[in-house]
């Protein structure tokens, strides 16, 4: 069936095409595209930016919200060997701009209002969803309903598994985002993976619920591609949306983060009532789901033949393990959080300190070896070998050329070979499914020149995974009513960066306590605020 | 119980400005979800303050964006359920 050996995006898609060119292949509001529409728009679009000036090796920004536009953006870079970078759609202008500059963004695709948000010359040339925009972001601008229904490619250009395929930025901390430099082959090999493990099909209808910025987002798209499966895309995060396209679209596989879980299981009445029959598979990712949450899930859906996959992955290597459904009992209370075994055509490893291979029930680092581990972080040296290292078991007679990902989680795993999720070695704070750096909401709220140090962390919140918690000290320090200065802060900080970065709760000291080595003691001032 | 339109509209302000925007006064038509104003669990808090708050039930297919958009929009909601 497969008429190509899968080597980049663009095969899957090409294969899809052959299979059912007039299947359904996304979904976006009430309008349906085939797979013959992603061809041919892609290749228009694919011509445009050619036409721009976007080279073999380039990057283009998507800063769209999740949207027909995005998918064929996506698939439109590949055919030219061009790697897409999906941008967060609840990023600001300076973290837009910052990735832009990051990684050297000259076309970017986005929608006006974002666009015009951007400082002038941020781009070469913007592909503009709306109206024309003011102002002056890029150079020159086309508009991308036109580029996507211009002449196509007369041919693909000559595109490699090598290849630079996408960049996914993650949360960094040296205060801004790192992008993982993503490889067509982790992308690929990752579409094939995951949708081994999901068994999807032509007949499936997957619900994107998640960003596409995100990993597992990505993959959504990714797996329903090489599937020829139809993908319906979800804007939306509100419950009542959720339910609808679950029994509108009669959806036979979604995958989320906690916090999207328990949107779900407030609409619990409706759902036992009526079941969701049609949803074969529900899959978790981005942590994990509090226990009363995942035994209420297991209630609703199990009954109606839903499997419930739990999963564990790295942007780094984009997809590390999962707990097959049939096992879901191991994640409990007694037996801890069980984050499965590694996915297929892969090996998870774990690391003590000495470097050695940790024995049953010792705790050591999760260590990911296997065809999706990336290529490193874009224009990061020092994180690049801090993170990829070289196999620490492989015979000395390989020397130490490949590469694997050391992922800064503590696991341990049990005689059977389960692996359990133990905590992080960083002050990584999860929050409502994104991975955050202390040192991120640090930087913004310095931003707001009203802050003399910063100092933000985690705290425990299993509604959300970990609430953002900052304490500071003011630039004025000169007592008075810091109430005002907090609201000033908390202003700021809503209009530069994301909602998920805003702290919960931002408290005001005269001095930060320092470690003896001058540095801010995170540790002793979050174990300080835990304990009251 | 409050019921009347006006106080339901100045209620969700107040919430939102005391919970959401740092004290900001959000427009009555400022798109909420769309701009990223609110995230979806704080819309969960806002339905749970408004049903105790105004004695309603929002219905599982009634928490959507089209009924919680913007603030005009859910103080229709609250009206016609209050009234």
């Amino acid at each position: 069936m497969s008429a190509r050996p899968e080597f980049t995006l663009h095969d899957l898609l090409h294969n899809s095409v052959a299979r059912d060119a007039s299947a359904v292949a996304v979904v976006d509001g009430d309008t349906h595209y085939t797979y013959e529409d992603l061809e041919r728009e892609s290749s228009s679009l694919g011509a445009a930016l050619a036409d721009a000036g976007v080279e073999r090796g380039d990057r283009v920004g998507v800063l769209v919200e999740k949207s027909w536009e995005a998918i064929v953006a996506m698939v439109a870079s590949s055919r030219i060997g061009a790697a897409y970078v999906n941008v967060n759609p609840l990023f600001k202008a300076p973290q837009v701009e910052y990735l832009a500059d990051d990684c050297d963004i000259r076309v970017m695709i986005g929608d006006t209002q974002k666009l015009e948000e951007l400082q002038p010359k941020t781009v070469e040339t913007a592909f503009y969803r709306g109206a024309k925009p003011e102002g002056h972001a890029a150079r020159s601008y086309v508009d991308v309903a036109d580029a996507m229904k211009g002449e196509g490619l007369k041919e693909d250009r000559k595109v490699s598994e090598s290849d630079l395929g996408t960049i996914l930025y993650t949360s960094g901390s040296t205060g801004m985002p790192k992008g993982v430099a993503t490889s067509q082959r982790n992308v690929v090999v990752g579409a094939q993976i995951v949708s081994t493990y999901l068994e999807n099909t032509s007949e499936d209808r997957i619900l994107s619920a998640l960003p596409l910025n995100f990993d597992a987002g990505m993959s959504q798209f990714t797996t329903s591609l090489r599937a020829g499966a139809s993908l319906y895309l979800l804007r939306s995060r509100l419950p009542g949306d959720l339910l609808k396209a679950l029994r509108r679209h009669e959806i036979t596989g979604v995958t989320g983060v906690p916090p999207l879980w328990a949107l779900l299981i407030r609409s619990a009445r409706s759902i036992r009532e009526n079941p969701l029959t049609h949803l074969r598979y529900l899959a978790n990712t981005g942590g994990r789901i509090p226990q009363a949450n995942l035994d209420e899930l297991r209630n609703l859906l199990e009954p109606a033949g839903t499997k419930i996959y739990l999963m564990y992955g790295l942007t780094e290597a984009f997809r590390s393990t999962y707990l097959d459904p049939d096992e879901i009992w191991r994640s409990s209370p007694e037996q801890g959080n069980c984050i499965g075994k590694a996915i297929p055509n892969s090996e998870i490893m774990v690391i003590t300190k000495e470097g050695k291979e940790a024995a049953p029930g010792e705790p050591g680092e999760l260590v990911h070896r296997g065809p999706t581990v990336a290529m490193g972080y874009w224009g990061n040296e020092e994180a690049t070998r801090k993170a990829y290292r070289p196999n620490p078991l492989a015979p000395p007679e390989l020397l130490d050329v490949e590469r694997v990902v050391y992922s800064g989680d503590t696991v341990k795993r049990d005689e059977e070979g389960y692996l359990y999720f133990l905590g992080r070695e960083d002050a990584m704070i999860k929050n409502q499914g994104y991975r955050l750096s202390p040192e991120e909401v640090e930087n913004l709220l310095l931003g707001s020149g009203l802050v003399h140090e910063a100092c933000a962390f985690g705290v425990e919140n299993p509604a959300v995974g970990q609430d953002v918690i900052a304490v500071i000290s003011l630039k004025d320090g000169s007592g008075g009513d810091s109430g005002e200065a907090i609201e000033s802060i908390r202003g700021y900080a809503i209009k530069n960066g994301p909602p998920y970065m805003i702290p919960k709760e931002i408290l005001v000291r005269d001095e930060l306590p320092k470690t003896g080595s001058g540095k801010i003691d995170r540790k002793g001032i979050s174990s300080a605020y835990a304990n009251g | 119980m409050v019921s009347s339109n006006g106080d339901a509209r100045a209620a969700i302000r107040g919430w939102l400005q005391e919970n959401v925007t740092g004290g900001r006064d959000v427009p009555d038509d400022e798109p909420l979800i769309e701009n990223g104003v609110m995230t979806s669990l704080q819309t969960v808090e806002l339905v749970a303050y408004l049903e105790d708050t105004f004695g309603i039930i929002v219905e599982d297919e009634e928490f959507d964006e089209e009924n919680f958009g913007s603030v005009d929009a859910i103080a229709r909601l609250v009206e016609s359920k209050a009234a």
